[in-house]
């Protein structure tokens, strides 16, 4: 009997590392057709790439005009001597970040070899700018082009060769970024930019490097963001992470607009009113809803918690109704209150349970109201800082205030309106379809316009809406119809065994669509609506059209205004340019991500 | 004597009604699917459905649930009405676990996410409760092991008996398969059918519209034979296999067996 050996299980033979050369050779000259496309395109693109230098390094092109106004572009005409309230406000942004990655474990691996590639690569343009750059060129920067291009050509030769295996070992994510944040930090305090500013009305320059009011906070807020995520993995064992990730979730929702309206504005409170009214109105919202959500929340009490809830939404709309034709006076946070308390009414029997569920719900519900009216308070208290024109927002921290919560609140909305529009019930199709097309078929200008300067006009006397939420409201209206049409495509998708599966195990509607449908819809969703999202970003430059001074209307018409700069575009634009693209690309890529790792044990 | 109380044994005659289908017409525009259909479906019986593609096997089942509604006859489930009332239709679900072709099962949800899902927001029970049955129920259908995978994970077999764990969660009374193993490679059908056997003998109510024929004869008290939205036959496995009344059903048998 012969013997049988069985082969030891083989790896996949590795595909051969191909050399630079060779894969020039192959991908760009393969072929005559080839090489003279190559080389048409090649020329095409440097050409372009010296024009766009020529403007950057151009005579009259003034970079101090961007330098000096940095502060400006960022945080308009906030108070330099409250600016601590925007580095605090900053850095909680920058621990949540830290604090979500730790939750959610957001590390990807990264292999060395591609981190070796994309420095060659980044090296190798920068010797291109050097070669390219036009004769107005500082030879400073030529050859500062030159050291750089070189150094991170060698230094990608070295990683690749020293390293064993670059194509298999990795790197975590954060490893990456805590270089990227140390070179960040290392220019910030070491390369001689300058340092630039403001002083008495005239701008001032001086050489050496940038002032540490600057470099300091940047640094300190990327050693919080790098520490909370450590210390989160290293909690990770010992902290609930479920806990954690819910209350990232909140502080997402609602932390931003704590941080705007109570850090960045600085109310003064009026304590002897708030006292006597907010807070015993706040306390009877958030204990009276909480007692009445917990008994509603029953199993046994389902009807009755419905019909209360149908009441509930007809009293708050009689009170919405009644404000508006100035039968009775009440406070627009009551107004607000009586329809959340309507609509977790009427939600009640898809969360009653157990005591413990019914508790966590009641609770839940006293700490968002308490929240909630801490937040109208300050809303509606006067700010105290000293600026000349309203609103207190402007250049990027406008921008990226009114994109986020557009984003965030548009989605929710979006949702509804997906929902309605597909829905069984004629009216709310009816509704929804004409919301849609309507908001479709006017211009994102147009809305602007009316909200903010149509619809004061329309309220009646005693009922104000401020410039802010004018133009909040108008760019979620806006947003909230394209993304409707997103999440129907999505909803389109899941099939209709998904449907009868959940109805056949005695799921209701709320919750089949909530738990079933809504997740499977979203996830194909997902590429357009974080395409709306970035689309909404850059449409925050309209707020211009309305007064806002945002990231755009400062480069394109404060900066050139000022006697220093007159008619000084191009440096301002080029830069704002290359931030508008540093967000909308960290977007695209977190978006990528998002989807592969929802990949996970899908659908083969 | 009807045709649905046909070839009761006296001892099954004597048992509860669990399903009554009485004079169930159903149209599609103008296509009828279910032609007058008597059927009734004992407690504790393994009723199996035959029939050639387009007799109306699946939609009659699809009507017990409602996931099809019927235009007339009346369909009676364990004393309960189906009516457009949906207290009824609610009712009549919790009772009724069905078993779908295409498994069903929720993608995004792991194994364990799937079968918890009805009893935790349906039954309110608690999850850790609801996570220990599931895991009994994984292990009575042979794949404990797979609890956090997804289904996408999981070969065709495997997710169909998730998706009898995740009907038997709910605890029903009666069990409906449409066509559980008809999706399935000839390797994985026999895992499925087993399982089947095995809920057959701890005495579950089960309708299954099926083409295994050994399953049908081992396991099944009485089978129906069903052609262009009428019920043709209802008989005993051996008298159906050995000795069919109807000209119809015989050349259906020739033709399958």
């Amino acid at each position: 009997m012969s013997e049988v050996t069985v082969p030891a299980a083989q790896r996949a033979p590795e595909a051969e590392s191909v050399s630079p050369g060779r894969w020039v050779r192959e991908n760009l000259f393969s072929s005559v057709s080839n090489a003279i496309q190559t080389m048409f395109f090649s020329l095409v693109l440097l050409g372009l790439l010296r024009w766009v230098l020529g403007q950057i390094f151009s005579e009259e092109a003034n970079w101090t005009s961007v330098a000096t106004n940095m502060r400006l572009l960022f945080t308009y005409n906030y108070p330099t001597e409250q600016f601590v309230r925007i580095w605090f406000a900053a850095g909680a942004l920058f621990l949540a970040v830290g604090a979500s990655f730790a939750a959610w474990n957001l590390n990807p691996m990264v292999t060395v070899r591609r981190v070796g590639v994309a420095l060659a690569g980044t090296g190798a343009v920068s010797l291109v700018v050097g070669l390219i750059a036009p004769d107005t060129t500082p030879s400073a920067v030529r050859t500062g082009f030159f050291v750089v291009g070189i150094g991170l050509v060698a230094l990608a030769l070295a990683v690749l060769k020293v390293v064993p295996e670059p194509h298999r070992r990795q790197i975590p994510f954060i490893g990456l970024l805590t270089g990227v944040a140390g070179v960040i930090c290392g220019v910030l305090w070491f390369f001689p930019f300058g340092d630039y500013g403001f002083a008495d009305g005239a701008p001032t320059a001086e050489s050496g490097t940038i002032d540490s009011s600057t470099s300091l906070p940047v640094t300190v807020m990327f050693l919080i963001m790098i520490g909370t995520y450590l210390a989160g993995r290293a909690l990770a064992r010992m902290i609930d992470l479920g806990w954690l990730r819910r209350t990232m979730i909140g502080w997402w929702v609602i932390g931003p607009a704590f941080i705007v309206f109570l850090v960045l504005r600085d109310p003064e409170f009026d304590w002897g009113y708030v006292l006597a009214v907010d807070v015993p109105m706040g306390a009877a919202f958030a204990l009276g809803g909480g007692a009445l959500l917990y008994l509603l929340a029953k199993p046994s009490r389902s009807e009755l918690a419905r019909v209360i809830g149908a009441l509930l939404v007809a009293l708050a709309l009689f009170h919405w109704v009644a404000a508006f034709f100035g039968w009775y006076p009440m406070l627009q946070k009551a107004r607000f209150s009586f329809a959340l308390i309507a609509v977790a009414a009427l939600l009640a029997p898809t969360f009653a349970g157990e005591r413990a569920a019914r508790l966590r719900f009641a609770g839940g519900w006293f700490g968002f109201m308490v929240l909630f009216h801490w937040l109208l308070t300050g809303i509606n208290t006067p700010s105290t800082l000293d600026i000349a024109a309203p609103p207190f927002l402007g250049g990027f921290v406008l921008t990226v205030s009114i994109a986020y919560y557009v984003m965030l609140a548009s989605f929710p909305l979006g949702v509804l309106l997906s929902l309605a529009r597909t829905s069984k019930m004629p009216i709310f199709r009816v509704l929804a379809t004409t919301y849609i097309e309507v908001v479709r078929g006017v211009p994102l200008i147009t809305v602007l316009f009316f909200f903010s300067i149509m619809l004061p006009l329309f309220l009646p006397g005693g009922m104000g809406i401020s410039d802010l939420a004018a133009v909040f409201a108008g760019y979620t209206v806006f947003s909230a119809a394209y993304m409707a049409e997103n999440i129907r495509g999505g909803l389109q998708s899941v099939r209709r065994g998904q449907y009868e599966a959940a109805d056949a195990l005695g799921l209701t509607t709320v919750q089949r669509t909530a738990f079933i449908v809504l997740p499977q819809a979203l996830r194909v969703s997902i590429p357009n609506l974080v395409g709306q999202a970035i689309a909404t970003f850059k449409e925050t430059s309209l707020i211009a059209i309305v007064g806002g001074f945002d990231l755009l209307r400062i480069a394109n018409s404060t900066i050139p205004n000022q006697p220093d700069f007159l008619g000084q575009k191009r440096p301002a634009l080029f830069f704002i340019s290359l931030v508008y693209f540093v967000v909308a690309y960290s977007m695209s890529r977190a978006s990528r991500n998002l989807e592969e790792r929802l990949q996970a044990g899908q659908a083969r | 004597m009807s045709i649905a109380d046909q070839a009761l044994t006296e001892e099954m005659a004597s048992r509860r009604d669990m399903i009554v289908c009485r004079g169930v017409k159903k149209w599609f525009g103008d296509f009828q699917a279910l032609a007058g259909v008597d059927v009734t479906v004992k407690d504790r019986e393994v009723m199996v459905v035959l029939g050639p593609s387009g007799s109306g096997k699946s939609t009659l089942i699809r009507c017990i649930n409602r996931l099809e509604v019927h235009q007339e006859g009346e369909i009676v489930v364990d004393g309960v009405e189906m009516s457009n009332d949906m207290r009824n239709i609610e009712k009549i679900r919790s009772e009724v676990g069905m078993v779908f072709q295409q498994f069903n099962l929720f993608p995004h949800l792991t194994v364990l996410d799937n079968i918890t899902l009805a009893p935790i927001w349906v039954r309110k029970r608690a999850r850790v409760e609801a996570e220990a049955k599931a895991m009994e129920l994984l292990e009575r259908v042979g794949i404990p092991e797979q609890a956090n995978k997804f289904p996408g994970q999981l070969s065709g077999g495997q997710q169909q008996r998730v998706a009898i764990a995740r009907s038997l969660a709910m605890e029903p009374k009666i069990m409906l398969f449409d066509e559980p193993t008809s999706a399935l490679d000839p390797e994985m059908i026999s895992e499925v059918l087993d399982v089947m056997k095995d809920l057959a003998r701890g005495g579950m109510t089960m309708m299954v519209v099926t083409h295994e024929m050994g399953f049908a004869r081992e396991v099944a008290d009485r089978l129906v034979f069903m052609e262009s939205g009428d019920v043709v036959e209802v008989g005993t496995p051996e008298h159906f296999f050995t000795n069919p009344r109807e000209e119809r059903t015989k050349l259906f048998l020739s033709q399958i067996l």
